[in-house]
């Protein structure tokens, strides 16, 4: 892990000297070792300030969007966060000539919240990026995880009264403050719909049923998107597991059009057309 | 007065206290404790650092409903919703949050203008403090001259022993409430003693900390510094910090209607949302993420104190533990107040 | 407990349509109960909180002046949910409001002094109110000379006409009614405020100008006024931010440690200095 630290600063240094990239998305030194933190380095002197270390779970390619079109940037990411590249290539948010991706080979991060490591039952957790231009290490061999989608056993064995239940007790939880929303790469949109006036797609107040229009509809934005990240239940401060819905929408994406969200750059998006009554039967 | 209870019989007791008033206690939940509502007794715990959220939710909840009305052809029905509410108790919060009610106080009764779905909740309420046994890296409330096992504030103040939990009485509603309890003990010498070491040693834990020395000032002064940009980066603009705060007082006030029959409520909003300031003709003064991480840390650490002579921050390290991307704000003060 | 979240109930009974393009009206209010008008006392440059049950509340500029008892007045422009709810409500709907809100002109500095008013499109509501108080016979001798120099972009978007009218008949009161650009049926000035400003060139000696308008209007004028030799003190503004509740809680109106709806929204050009600049 030292080394791929090392590998990612000397990498940093010699794009931001070169100018190969007017800034690098990495992590930085948070308040104390077990919280790093997003990190942008701008400059070849805060090269320093970038570590990398198995708590360092942040998908930068939510930064991004943030930056003008035509910026060159180079980024750190991991397994799932390359894919998010792919699928923001895609929608053209950003060009692959802009970006130098950093790979890292690295799975089994740590949720600093939880202190548990990160499997593929909280996200994609593949070994190896998918799509890079540098990897800053050996690749890691494969390892039999069994399907990300193994931990929907659970959920789809349930009877629908059940499965309601869940959902319903697990989104009445939601306190509105939209930490999954903006800690997710793919949710961009500004304005975004909850926070329009006119008209108002949901109540203001959290309620089970405003609460399910706001995520209903997020859902459905983000079908044949999400690369289960997993950003989104991490971000949440009470622990909605997001996750498991997003990998029931991929899951039945992946069965309908047999193709997987963010693998390859040649992939044309599954736009599907999901209708509100469509998403409700899934969640039941 | 100091009494006692076995913990074997907290239920006894909290039942006791659900005879008294609304009772609001903390209660385990899948993401960690949270001051809830109480029914049965048996949802309380003692055993928790500290609640995800605040306790602010005793008297601000996050919706709070002032006017139900039904719109008819021609005109409106109203009905106001009452102020009168039963005497509650907030039992199990934390010193520090303690403090936030006082600072909360200051904002809601502003300039004699008095908020009554505060005031209201907050005059007819009992407070049980009860005292820190550990310190999480976080937490620096120490930096406000508050130790872990502080009273100042509570009526009641509580301490866990191994098999007690001692109660004192602080102030005299504090007295009132624990002499209608039947199910408590006096407590015996030996408890005397062991509550008073326990003070002693929660005034000896130590917290981060940071003076606040000039503070306010040199965060005015550095307004228009690059350093927010470069502080801001990371921030995504949820609303997480804020909502978890228990000295964020920022709402927005809605109109929700269905089918004819709505209510007016507040409910909380957060100066990070970025429609926060926006105005209807699409003006907005705050539409960088520097700017709303700026407001925040200032609102908290220079504007208060130049309105109320306190900062609107009781350092119970929630904002900074909550964070999806770990950003710290006693480091983003330390670090603003040293770049001037 | 007094409840200053409550709406007080009043009746629409006049609505004036004061524009061509139909988006600003001017509505006159009478309070439903008796008791609520006695407790309603006002000073120009306040503000109050309309309110519509289902659409919300909005924070609007009194524009009727204390000496008109009866009613008060408001001039709405439709902008959103509330104001547009507004507009398509007629006269004896019942609609609810809160207030008086804010401070106000600062009656107690401008007295003994020369007025200079300077209103920009329908920014001109509060000043009108001021205007009308000045103008009010009991009080005109507490003022010295008053100079109105109001625009609108076109002859179609003044507002107040009858009242603008009536005002250039007395002689207690300078007006320059001006346009950006006239029509067929103008025979009035044409020009920027700032210009007409220039023009009338009114002394800063024991003078102090009240100026309310579009952004990029009050950038422009304000150079004629430093140099007509007005210090920061005697140029005197109104604030917008967005609001909620109008008394200093609900947090979102704050420009640094001041509230506009509880500090303001009236400042003086040597207080907006002293503001954190971010409005
Ligand atoms: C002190 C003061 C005096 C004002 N006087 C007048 C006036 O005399 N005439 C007039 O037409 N307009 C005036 N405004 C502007 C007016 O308040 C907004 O245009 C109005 O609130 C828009 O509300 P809405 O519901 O139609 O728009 P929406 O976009 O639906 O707004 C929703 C809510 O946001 C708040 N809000 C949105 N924009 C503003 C804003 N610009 N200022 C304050 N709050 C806002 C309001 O609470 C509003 O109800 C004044 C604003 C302030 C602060
Ligand atoms: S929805 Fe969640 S898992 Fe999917 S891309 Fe967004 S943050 Fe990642
Ligand atoms: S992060 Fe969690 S609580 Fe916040 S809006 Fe999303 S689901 Fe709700
Ligand atoms: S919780 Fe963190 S990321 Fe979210 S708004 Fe607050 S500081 Fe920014
Ligand atoms: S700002 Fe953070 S540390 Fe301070 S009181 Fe609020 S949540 Fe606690
Ligand atoms: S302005 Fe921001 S920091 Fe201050 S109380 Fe409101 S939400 Fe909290
Ligand atoms: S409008 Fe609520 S604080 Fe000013």
């Amino acid at each position: 892990m030292k080394d791929i630290e090392n590998r990612l600063k000397q990498e940093a240094k010699r794009l931001l000297e070169s100018g190969e990239a007017e800034v690098v998305l990495a992590y930085g030194r948070g308040y104390d070792e077990k919280h790093p933190m997003p990190y942008a380095a701008k400059a070849v002197s805060d090269v320093d300030n970038i570590v990398f270390d198995e708590y360092c779970t942040f998908n930068m390619t939510r930064y991004l969007t943030e930056y003008p079109l035509g910026t060159k940037i180079a980024i750190a990411v991991k397994s799932c966060d390359s894919r998010t590249l792919i699928v923001l290539m895609q929608e053209e948010k950003v060009k692959r000539e802009d970006i130098v991706i950093l790979g890292i080979p690295y799975r089994d991060m740590i949720d600093s919240k939880t202190g548990k490591a990160i499997d593929n039952s909280t996200a994609c957790n593949l070994p190896n990026p998918v799509l890079y231009d540098i990897l800053l290490g050996d690749e890691v061999t494969e390892r039999d995880d069994g399907s990300p989608y193994d931990v929907l056993k659970e959920l789809e064995e349930m009877e629908l009264d059940v499965r309601w239940e869940f959902w319903s007790k697990e989104f009445s939880k939601c306190i509105r403050c939209y930490a999954c929303r903006k800690a997710c790469p793919m949710c961009y949109c500004d304005p975004c719909f909850i926070d329009q006036s006119q008209p108002r797609w949901a109540d203001k107040s959290p309620s089970l049923e405003s609460n399910l229009m706001f995520h209903l509809t997020r859902f459905y934005h983000l079908a044949g998107r999400c690369i289960d990240c997993g950003e989104c239940s991490r971000a949440c401060p009470v622990d909605i597991p997001l996750h498991l819905f997003h990998k029931k929408v991929s899951k039945e994406c992946e069965e309908m059009f047999d193709q997987v969200s963010g693998m390859s750059l040649d992939d044309k998006q599954v736009m599907v057309d999901f209708k509100m009554e469509d998403s409700d039967e899934i969640l039941l | 007065m100091l009494k006692k209870i076995g913990l074997e019989k907290l239920n006894e007791f909290v039942s006791a206290l659900i005879e008294k008033g609304t009772l609001f206690a903390p209660v385990k939940g899948d993401a960690g404790v949270d001051f809830q509502e109480i029914k049965n007794a048996g949802d309380v715990t003692l055993d928790f650092y500290n609640t995800l959220q605040s306790p602010k939710c005793v008297f601000f909840p996050q919706t709070d409903d002032m006017v139900r009305y039904r719109l008819k052809k021609e005109t409106t029905d109203i009905e106001e919703i009452s102020l009168d509410f039963e005497p509650r108790i907030a039992f199990g919060i934390r010193p520090c949050d303690v403090k936030s009610f006082e600072i909360m106080d200051k904002l809601f009764t502003r300039g004699g203008i008095v908020d009554p779905y505060w005031e209201s909740r907050r005059k007819n309420t009992t407070i049980m403090g009860y005292a820190f046994d550990a310190v999480d890296p976080a937490d620096f409330y120490g930096a406000f001259g508050i130790h872990a096992a502080d009273t100042t504030g509570s009526d009641v103040f509580m301490v866990k022993g191994e098999k007690n939990l001692l109660l004192k009485a602080i102030t005299e509603k504090g007295e009132k409430l624990l002499s209608s309890v039947d199910t408590l003990e006096d407590a015996l010498e030996e408890d005397r003693k062991y509550f008073e070491e326990r003070l002693k040693k929660g005034a000896e834990l130590e917290t981060r900390t940071l003076s606040l020395e000039g503070v306010a000032g040199k965060l005015r002064d550095m307004f228009g510094s690059p350093y927010w940009e470069k502080v801001a980066a990371p921030c995504l603009n949820c609303g997480v910090c804020t909502f978890v705060c228990p000295t964020c007082h920022c709402f927005d006030i809605q109109d929700e209607t269905l089918f004819g029959e709505g209510t007016r409520r507040k409910i909380w909003d957060s100066c990070m949302f970025t429609d926060f300031t926006l105005e209807a003709s699409g003006h907005n003064p705050r539409t960088q993420k520097s700017q709303r991480l700026r407001q925040r840390v200032n609102h908290k650490f220079s504007y208060y104190v130049t309105n109320f002579e306190v900062t609107s921050c009781v350092g119970c390290g929630r904002c900074t533990r909550s964070c999806p991307v770990n950003i710290d704000i006693l480091t983003v003060v330390e670090e603003a107040v040293e770049s001037v | 407990m007094h409840n200053p979240y409550r709406p007080i109930p009043v009746e629409i009974t006049k609505i004036v349509t004061e524009v061509d393009t139909n988006d600003i009206k001017t509505f006159r209010l009478s309070f439903v109960n008796k008791e609520d008008e006695k407790n309603f006392k006002y000073i120009p440059g306040q503000f109050a909180e309309l309110s519509i049950f289902g659409k919300g509340e909005s924070p609007i500029g009194i524009a009727s002046s204390p000496t008109q008892p009866g009613y008060i007045e408001f001039t709405v422009q439709k902008a959103g949910v509330l104001t547009s709810a507004l507009h398509d409500l007629e006269e004896g709907t019942q609609i609810g409001i809160r207030g008086p809100l804010g401070n106000s002109w600062p009656i107690d500095y401008l007295e003994g002094k020369n007025i200079v008013i300077v209103g920009g499109g329908f920014a001109f509501t509060t000043l009108r109110s001021l205007v009308n108080y000045m103008l009010y016979e009991d009080n005109r001798s507490r003022f010295g000379n008053i100079t109105v120099v109001y625009g609108a972009r076109t002859p179609g978007l003044l507002i107040y006409k009858n009242e603008l009218a009536a005002w250039e008949e007395r002689d207690d009161i300078d007006m320059y009614v001006t346009v950006d650009k006239g029509d067929e049926t103008w025979a009035g000035r044409e020009g920027f405020v700032p210009t007409v400003c220039k023009e009338v060139g009114p002394s800063s000696e024991n003078a102090v100008t009240v100026i309310c308008g579009p952004p990029i209007m009050i950038r422009f004028t304000l150079p004629v006024f430093f140099d007509l030799g007005f210090s920061k003190e005697n140029i005197i503004t109104s604030l917008e931010m967005k609001m909620k509740c109008g008394i200093g809680k609900c947090g979102r109106c704050n420009v640094g440690e001041k509230y506009i709806c509880k500090d303001g929204p009236v400042f003086s050009l040597a207080e907006l200095d002293k503001l954190t600049p971010e409005y």
